[in-house]
């Protein structure tokens, strides 16, 4: 060696080289290649024949998301563990990623998770959180995507509505390959033993717990006297669209269609309180709130009861009494149900459930606004068209009295 | 003797500067925009996930990049004994690198051309460019190794060969298999790109400056020749293996996710190691020595102990499973890109500008600058970190998610007002340390001391230091 001392020194320092390569080869085969082989021979064996894929629209509404950096807030990637399958759905599968060119799993959570966002709220909530985060969600932290949108959040540009129809596939291929896909996933799994991919199998595909619901059980609220709580969670959560004193004026309200409930002029009853709170109302921008804790909700509700403006409100004249049961019975039992529930037999076919008179009932003036007017974005139309002032004013009252809540 | 260019290591200096400052001032504004968040709504350039991505790929790329290119071209020609490549050649890169690759980066970032891949958003056409510069990096810095009669083996040389081969090749895997592997098996390679970024690219460039600079102002040659190579060895062998841990309990094969997991245990016994050795050669400079490069090189060695140690313990799947996806996770990787990485690049490039005759150069600002710095980044490790344990802990209890955001808003305003603040005003006064005072102040400095001549005269100044051969 001392003879040539720098040859010596060029072959350790090819040696490096050499060995730089193999590493770099030996990580990519071991940690890349051989992890993708294994990822393909998954998707193959447990995607659906026809996984749904991406439209145009959808394409470029993900490029939005990448160029924005959506994914840098919200992950794309729910993980084999209770905590995250409890809050947002069954964990990320290889099928469901088999279109992401490329993946957008993040590695930060300023947001929730949004692999299971699609069907989780509705398009005006989507425009108005898009357009202004804080005019529907007051502590919100998300940027406003202002230029997507002309000037306010019901007028979308392309690129919202294209970021829209993004943000409605994420999730959707595994849930509308429904539970054939679940069994023929699992079937092609093929992994009894496998304990974390069993995961993938347990509990809901979609845990989402602002998604709406138009059915299902509804637990009992607990008795709450706590308005002082009460009104500060109205105030982080509700105020946004239905207004300091609900009106359904907040700020959020006004790209919404139909307008977030004036809580002022209804009366609810406790079970229909429980259902809003914990279905959120189907069809509409009202979330669900199952994530809060029942005694939050009881308190909330306690809260929205306080708010309603108890006035004196005329009585039904005796004469306009078997008119009201008429026109309802001719007009309105197809949505509202005979017996004013909102289960009439063309309930189901609707956007959104038609109200149910015995657990909720609107003022007298709400009654005939309604009537008058129709309620923009729902199935509920005018009806000045079809019936004449009396008929109206007969049905309004009618309406009224299907309550079964008492006065509070 | 061969020539330091000295024009080039004070090119891609200032470059150096200018995109830090740029690139700080994104941090700074992504910082602020989380407790304003509707600051700049309506400008789409300014939008959040814009800033951040060009935070990031200006940190690595711009100030990194061109401090660690800065520090290549002091060091390798004393290193080998032999000059670089080719001057012309070096102009080209410079070029090449700042304006066909940071400056048309951030501006099409900014427009909304990017891709969102971590580490790698600045877009594909772009990412060419970068390939590129890295093979005339490599065409610029290699050969000077594998000329006749070099004399001399030394860790350094072996960290910066290192890098330029691991970089060559990891940066086109890391940026572009994932836009044509879908999904999981993309994320797969991300991860991978996510490690090689910090751990081929920058780690080994900063060690590289560390294992220089202290033996070169100790004038002692470093603690062990042995465990210096040990380390290099491990730490390359294992660096490559790290990448899964970004997505454990993922989909990606558990045997995959359990490797990486592994070799990140690993990787912290082995930095243990380094830093032993690093500090070992230290010895006698004090914990804080007065060599102002030798300064910003300690506490470097220091941060990347801490990070390490961090680092191997939240890849084990107890830790992972609550810190992934909080604030613990920026905390870190500000460890590491800022405490260990930047104060490597920091402390190179002072010792390499001191010893450019004619350089400005004002010491007071200097140190003004680093302990400004100092306090900043410990501010926002200790701020983060507790943000993301709270994080963790409130998602794991199931709490409504704004909950989690309502409760961060104090850590980010510590983070935004006072620990951002404070780093911006000790870059701003590095910078100022470096581009004001006489000209020729930092040789003047060192001449106070002990005697060293300037990088432009000097070939062997390493030479009673390093390890001879024979
Ligand atoms: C600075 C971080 C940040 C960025 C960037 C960001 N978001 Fe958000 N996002 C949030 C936060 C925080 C929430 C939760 C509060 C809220 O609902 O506004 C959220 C909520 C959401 C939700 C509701 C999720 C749910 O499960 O209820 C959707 C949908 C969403 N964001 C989409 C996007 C899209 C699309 C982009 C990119 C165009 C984006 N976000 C960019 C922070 C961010
Ligand atoms: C994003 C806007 C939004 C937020 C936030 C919101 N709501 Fe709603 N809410 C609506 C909309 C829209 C409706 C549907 C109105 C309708 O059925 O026509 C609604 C309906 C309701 C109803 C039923 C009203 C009715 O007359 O049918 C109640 C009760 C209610 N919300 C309470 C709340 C409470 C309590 C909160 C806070 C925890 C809340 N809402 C938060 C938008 C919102
Ligand atoms: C096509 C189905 C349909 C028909 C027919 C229909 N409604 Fe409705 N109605 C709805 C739906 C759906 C809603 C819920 C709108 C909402 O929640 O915003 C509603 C809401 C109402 C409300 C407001 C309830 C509240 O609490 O705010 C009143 C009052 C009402 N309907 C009365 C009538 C009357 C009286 C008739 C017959 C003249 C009638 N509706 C016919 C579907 C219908």
């Amino acid at each position: 060696m001392s003879a040539s001392p720098g040859k010596a020194v060029r072959y350790a320092y090819l040696v490096a080289c050499v060995a730089g390569v193999l590493f770099f080869v030996m990580s990519v085969g071991l940690l890349g290649v051989w992890p993708k082989q294994v990822i393909d021979a998954q998707t193959a064996a447990m995607s659906p024949a026809h996984p749904l894929g991406l439209s145009a629209s959808a394409l470029r509404g993900r490029a939005i998301y990448g160029r924005e950096g959506c994914g840098y807030c919200h992950t794309q990637q729910i993980r084999y563990l209770h905590t995250d399958m409890s809050r947002f759905g069954a964990p990320t599968l290889a099928w469901e990623t088999r279109f992401d060119y490329p993946h957008q799993w993040g590695t930060r959570r300023i947001g929730p998770d949004l692999s299971r966002v699609a069907g989780t709220r509705s398009a005006d909530l989507h425009f108005a959180h898009l357009f202004a985060p804080r005019s529907v969600v007051a502590h919100s932290v998300m940027p406003a995507y202002r230029g997507l949108f002309d000037g306010a959040a019901d007028r979308p540009r392309q690129g919202a509505r294209d970021l829209l129809a993004y943000l409605e596939t994420l999730g959707r291929a595994r849930e509308i390959a429904g539970p054939e896909g679940e069994a023929h996933a699992r079937a092609g799994c093929n992994c009894p033993d496998d304990e974390m991919l069993q995961m993938a199998f347990e509990g809901a595909v979609n845990a989402h717990s602002a998604r709406t619901r138009r059915e299902g059980d509804v637990p009992a609220l607990p008795p709450s006297t706590d308005l002082e709580r009460g009104r500060r969670l109205f105030g982080d959560h509700c105020v946004t669209c239905h207004g300091e004193t609900g009106e359904g004026d907040g700020p959020g309200a006004a790209a919404l269609r139909p307008k977030p409930g004036t809580l002022v002029e209804h009366a609810y009853t406790d079970a229909r309180l429980a259902e809003v709170l914990w279905h959120g109302v189907a069809g509409t921008a009202m979330p669900a709130w199952r994530d809060h804790p029942p005694a939050d909700l009881a308190a909330i509700a306690v809260a929205v009861k306080a708010l309603r403006a108890d006035r004196p409100e005329p009585a039904l004249p005796a004469e306009l009494q078997e008119l009201g049961a008429r026109v309802y019975a001719a007009n309105c039992v197809q949505c509202h149900g005979e017996q004013g529930d909102g289960r009439g037999t063309a309930a189901a076919q609707l956007t959104m459930a038609p109200s149910s008179f015995r657990d909720q009932r609107p003022s007298l003036d709400h009654a005939l606004r309604v009537l008058r007017n129709g309620v923009d974005g729902t199935p509920m139309a005018p009806w000045t068209g079809r019936l004449g002032a009396p008929e109206i004013m007969a049905v309004a009252h009618h309406v009224r009295s299907f309550y079964e809540g008492g006065t509070r | 003797m061969p020539r330091v260019e000295t024009t080039l290591v004070h090119a891609h200096g200032i470059a150096a500067l200018v995109t830090l400052l740029l690139s700080i001032s994104f941090g700074i504004i992504a910082a602020f925009q989380l407790l304003y968040p509707d600051l700049g709504a309506g400008v789409s350039w300014l939008s959040w996930g814009r800033v951040r991505y060009s935070h990031t790929q200006g940190i690595m790329l711009g100030w990194l990049g061109n401090a660690f290119l800065a520090f290549l071209y002091h060091a390798v020609p004393i290193l080998s004994g032999r000059p670089v490549t080719s001057v012309a050649l070096g102009r080209w890169l410079f070029a090449l690198w700042n304006f066909a690759v940071m400056l048309p980066g951030w501006v099409l970032v900014l427009s909304g051309v990017s891709q969102p891949l971590e580490w790698a958003e600045f877009p594909l056409v772009v990412d060419g460019f970068v390939v590129i510069a890295l093979v005339m990096a490599a065409v610029q810095f290699l050969p000077p190794f594998f000329t006749r009669g070099l004399e001399y083996l030394y860790v350094s040389s072996w960290y910066i060969i290192g890098a330029l081969v691991f970089t060559l090749l990891s940066y086109p895997m890391g940026n572009i298999a994932p836009e044509f592997v879908a999904g999981a098996a993309g994320a797969a390679f991300s991860g991978l790109w996510i490690h090689d970024a910090v751990g081929l690219f920058v780690t080994p460039l900063a060690l590289a400056i560390l294992y220089y600079v202290i033996p070169a102002v100790t004038r002692r040659p470093i603690y062990s020749h042995f465990l210096s190579m040990l380390g290099f060895w491990l730490l390359f062998f294992l660096y490559p293996l790290n990448g899964t841990h970004h997505y454990v309990f993922s989909v990606i094969p558990m045997s995959a996710q359990l490797t990486a997991i592994t070799a990140s245990a690993l990787l912290g016994v082995t930095v243990v190691i380094v830093v032993a050795n690093l500090v070992l050669s230290m010895r006698g400079a004090g914990f804080l020595p007065r060599d102002p490069g030798l300064r910003f090189v300690a506490a470097s060695t220091w941060f990347y102990l801490i990070v390490s140690i961090q680092g191997s313990m939240q890849a084990q799947m107890a830790v992972n499973q609550t810190v992934h996806f909080t604030d613990w996770v920026v905390g870190h990787s500000h460890l590491a890109m800022l405490g260990f990485a930047s104060f490597a690049a920091a402390g190179g490039l002072v010792h390499a500008w001191q010893r450019i005759p004619w350089a400005r150069y004002n010491a007071r600002a200097i140190d003004v600058g680093y302990w400004l710095v100092v306090a900043g980044l410990v501010l926002m490790v200790v701020d983060l970190t507790a943000a993301g344990l709270m994080q963790g802990r409130l998602w794991a209890s199931g709490a409504p998610w704004s909950e989690s955001v309502q409760a961060s808003r104090p850590y980010w305003i510590v983070r935004a007002h006072g620990a951002a603040l404070l780093l911006g005003a000790g870059f701003i006064s590095f910078f100022v340390g470096l581009t004001t005072g006489a000209r020729g102040g930092g040789l003047a400095a060192i001449e106070h001391g002990a005697g060293v001549e300037a990088a432009g005269h000097v070939a062997s100044r390493l030479a009673p230091v390093l390890e001879r051969v024979s």
